[in-house]
């Protein structure tokens, strides 16, 4: 094999790892401190993560000729590779920085987690020699990463959710001492966003938290000073938005793949199932964003829920249960 | 008094269909329940875990030695090593179609496009004003070709002499909903279809033997199987990888024509409506037993693995339980070759239904079973293992797949939303604008595009 591609894939794998650990650290600072200086510096370094892991898997496919996604090693790369692209895309599109420290902490530790799984160069056993294996892999992959980047998402609202309910708890004190200190919402430049319970939409949903922050909880300024409950949840929905037409594409071309390979588009293998309960989770997600007592908190643990079942489907069958799935991993 | 008794059964009939419809009522209205779907859903969510987590086709005896007393009966009892073929899987999916049939001729179908009607635009949680120079009239022309130029719908309508623009985006995406549940009938019609019409099954052929598929008398001759294994120097040490399976066989049809065919995994071979999949392969073993040096009755052809024969005269019996590919010359064990250079079989005795033991013997040299027999594994023949399967019902489900993509896809990014526009004349000159915006799927959802509509208005105004 040659030297020379093999200590690019290896530097490129250290680079990645690197970059996501340091920009891991430095997200999570911007995300306590809001120092902007921090994510100038952090943004770049999860480029350099996920451009240097592509190019990794790229180089891996260049030395051996072998589709790098045959084995977890490679799976579990791809994953975390597509989470932060998918989070910079967010993060550009949508303002979404401050999920930065969580996701890259989770990418660094899926790839690190992926390096125990690299026995090295492999090829592929027969029934991944197909081309449904270029389709219906980074298809699947990519929907779990959008659900990774989701579940971040989550545990941000329901941190929030939950401090705003703490706050709430503590009595009108801290509302009366804020009175006077004006509002720390931040309000939209058209028109007045006004309170609507009844639409599903409060603009000031975290009222106790604002208070509370006005009236000097640092604890509660900081909380205060993440996005509003209502765009968390909106920016929550949006990526599962891409996850779940990606995992029923998945689903659709890992059954076409199947009918070719096993002569069933379906098998009840654990791994199908595992992938269906998952879709299922998401599409009561989606059926119960539609009601507004249901958006929200209640969403945000179905989402949270949601995850737990793809690192079910992902690692979990493929370690502990076996079926047709169960490739050298 | 006839009339009178006829007139009270016809009240009593109206009262008892009056019921009955209201009873009808009820049920479509929970069925058509958002939350009660869902809740169906998580309970098909909950069977099919089950699902995954217990082995499934297994018989008791496997569910005793796997798991405690206690939950292996449990499993046993209520059949959950069988769960997606129970009456209650199949059910809670029957109930699903119910759901969505209600939800769809009850609340998505009749969920037309809204009526052009005025608002109270501030009461609309996201609103906007927009202060633009010039009359009223021309301000209205300008924010209808706005909007007309960036795709919305505009109509306009006077209502108490006071005319609004009303602009629409994605109207036609309402049925985003329809169509996903649509797809979903559409797959569960094709899954019915075969399990109706369809069938599958598993053969196994010897190297130079034919087998035929019951249903339909096609005819597998298998001519040669081979296979590929390379050693791989790995992190770990060597592994031994499978790299091809390969059947080459002359499969003969309805038509009576033979057909060469290469069989390999991914690539099936399709006649009579009959997909021919390769599955697995094996190495039957060719037994020869003797008695005080002289052939006996034993095996009148290879066995495949977990067959076995009984020793003539004898309450004895051997199972073939497994190839070996190389015996390790060293230790005597199996290596972790597992291409045959120097095979052996594991075979099992049995005295009558008692275990009696377990050897391992080479190829080629016969072992002593006692009572003067000897068993002689002489050869090895290599065997392909096939699936075959008929299923009319695929160009079905694969619509419905591509349906409830689309469905899915109409839903998520094709929002259908609506803007309320009210222009007067503004105090002090000029025109002012009052927009609210509305869409299926709240407000937050919409915050940053109307924000960004908003902005290109008054960008626009400026301009002008």
């Amino acid at each position: 094999m040659d030297p020379f591609r093999q200590t690019l894939d290896q530097t490129l794998l250290v680079v990645g790892i690197a970059a996501y650990v340091t920009g891991a650290l430095v997200l999570l600072a911007h995300f306590l401190f809001r120092n902007p200086l921090l994510r100038a510096i952090g943004i770049p370094l999860a480029i350099v993560g996920a451009g240097s892991q592509f190019a990794e898997l790229g180089t891996r496919w260049w030395m051996t000729g072998v589709w790098p996604l045959t084995n977890l090693y490679g799976s579990l790369s791809l994953f975390s590779a597509c989470a932060v692209a998918i989070f910079l895309v967010f993060a550009f599109k949508y303002d979404l920085a401050f999920i930065g420290g969580p996701v890259l902490a989770l990418a660094a530790i899926a790839l690190g987690y992926a390096t125990t799984w690299n026995e090295g160069y492999m090829p592929a056993v027969p029934a991944l020699q197909s081309y449904w294996i270029k389709i219906h892999v980074p298809i699947v992959i990519t929907a779990y990463a959008s659900f990774m980047v989701a579940f971040c998402v989550s545990l941000i609202y329901l941190v929030k959710a939950s401090a705003e309910n703490r706050y709430a708890r503590r009595g009108p004190a801290l509302r009366g001492a804020a009175a006077g200190a004006g509002s720390a919402n931040v309000d939209l430049s058209v028109g007045a966003y006004a309170t609507s319970p009844a639409a599903g939409v409060v603009r000031n949903d975290t009222p106790a938290l604002a208070s509370a922050a006005a009236a000097g909880d640092t604890t509660a300024q900081w909380l205060d000073g993440l996005p509003s409950l209502a765009r968390l949840d909106v920016m929550q929905y949006r990526v599962i938005a891409v996850g779940l037409p990606l995992l029923s594409l998945g689903i659709i071309t890992g059954a076409m793949w199947a009918k070719e390979a096993w002569g069933a588009y379906w098998q009840w293998d654990p791994k199908e199932t595992a992938a269906l309960v998952s879709w299922i989770v998401y599409a009561a997600y989606m059926h119960l964003h539609t009601r507004p007592e249901w958006r929200g908190t209640r969403t945000a643990w179905i989402a949270a829920l949601g995850f737990l079942t793809i690192i079910f489907c992902y690692l979990g069958v493929n370690i502990w249960i076996s079926g047709l799935h169960s490739y050298k991993m | 008094m006839e009339a009178r008794s006829g007139s009270s059964s016809g009240v009593a009939r109206a009262g008892a269909f009056g019921g009955l419809r209201d009873s009808w009522d009820e049920t479509v209205r929970l069925f058509a329940n958002v939350t009660f779907g869902v809740s169906l859903l998580a309970f098909w969510g909950f069977l099919t875990l089950i699902g995954v987590v217990i082995e499934q086709g297994k018989d008791a005896a496997f569910y005793s030695g796997a798991y405690a007393p206690s939950l292996a009966r449990l499993i046993v009892r209520l059949d959950l090593g069988n769960i997606y073929h129970s009456a209650a899987y199949i059910g809670i999916l029957g109930l699903i179609l119910c759901s969505m049939t209600a939800a769809t001729f009850t609340k998505v179908i009749p969920r037309r496009i809204p009526r052009l009607s005025p608002v109270k635009i501030d009461a609309i949680p996201l609103h906007a004003t927009v202060r633009i120079a010039g009359d009223v009239e021309s301000a209205r022309a300008r924010i209808a070709t706005f909007f007309a130029e960036r795709g919305w719908q505009v109509r306009k309508r006077e209502f108490g002499g006071t005319e609004w623009t009303f602009a629409d985006k994605n109207n036609w995406a309402r049925r985003g909903v329809l169509v996903a549940h649509v797809g979903f009938l559409l797959i569960a019609i094709g899954t019915t279809i075969y399990w109706a019409k369809g069938y599958s099954g598993q053969f196994a052929v010897l190297s130079g033997q034919t087998a035929t598929i019951p249903e339909n008398g096609v005819k597998v001759d298998l001519r040669r199987f081979a296979y590929r294994i390379d050693p791989i120097q790995t992190k770990a040490g060597t592994v031994y990888q499978p790299i091809d399976y390969v059947s080459n066989a002359t499969v003969t049809g309805s038509d009576g024509k033979p057909q060469a065919a290469e069989i390999r995994v991914n690539h099936p071979f399709e006649v009579d409506g009959t997909a021919i999949y390769q599955a697995t392969y094996g190495f039957a073993i060719d037994f020869r037993l003797t008695k005080d040096g002289r052939p006996a009755p034993g095996p009148d052809h290879p066995l495949k693995e977990g067959e076995g024969f009984v020793i003539p005269g004898t309450s004895r019996a051997i199972q073939y339980q497994r190839f070996v590919g190389t015996i390790d010359r060293v230790t005597g064990q199996p290596a972790a070759d597992p291409r045959p250079n120097d095979p052996g079989v594991v075979i099992q005795a049995y005295d009558g239904e008692q275990p009696a033991g377990a050897a391992m013997i080479a190829l080629g040299r016969p072992v002593d079973l006692g009572a003067g027999y000897k068993l002689d594994a002489a050869r090895y023949v290599l065997y392909s293992g096939f699936q075959y399967r008929n299923d009319p019902g695929i160009p079905i489900v694969g619509l419905g797949a591509f349906v409830l993509l689309a469905g899915l896809c109409i839903s998520l990014y094709f929002l259908p939303a609506r803007l309320f526009v009210l222009a007067r004349e503004a105090e002090g000159g000029g025109t002012e604008v009052g927009i609210a915006a509305t869409t299926v799927k709240g407000y937050d959802v919409f915050q940053d595009r109307f924000r960004e509509i908003v902005d290109a208005l008054r960008r626009s105004e400026r301009a002008e």
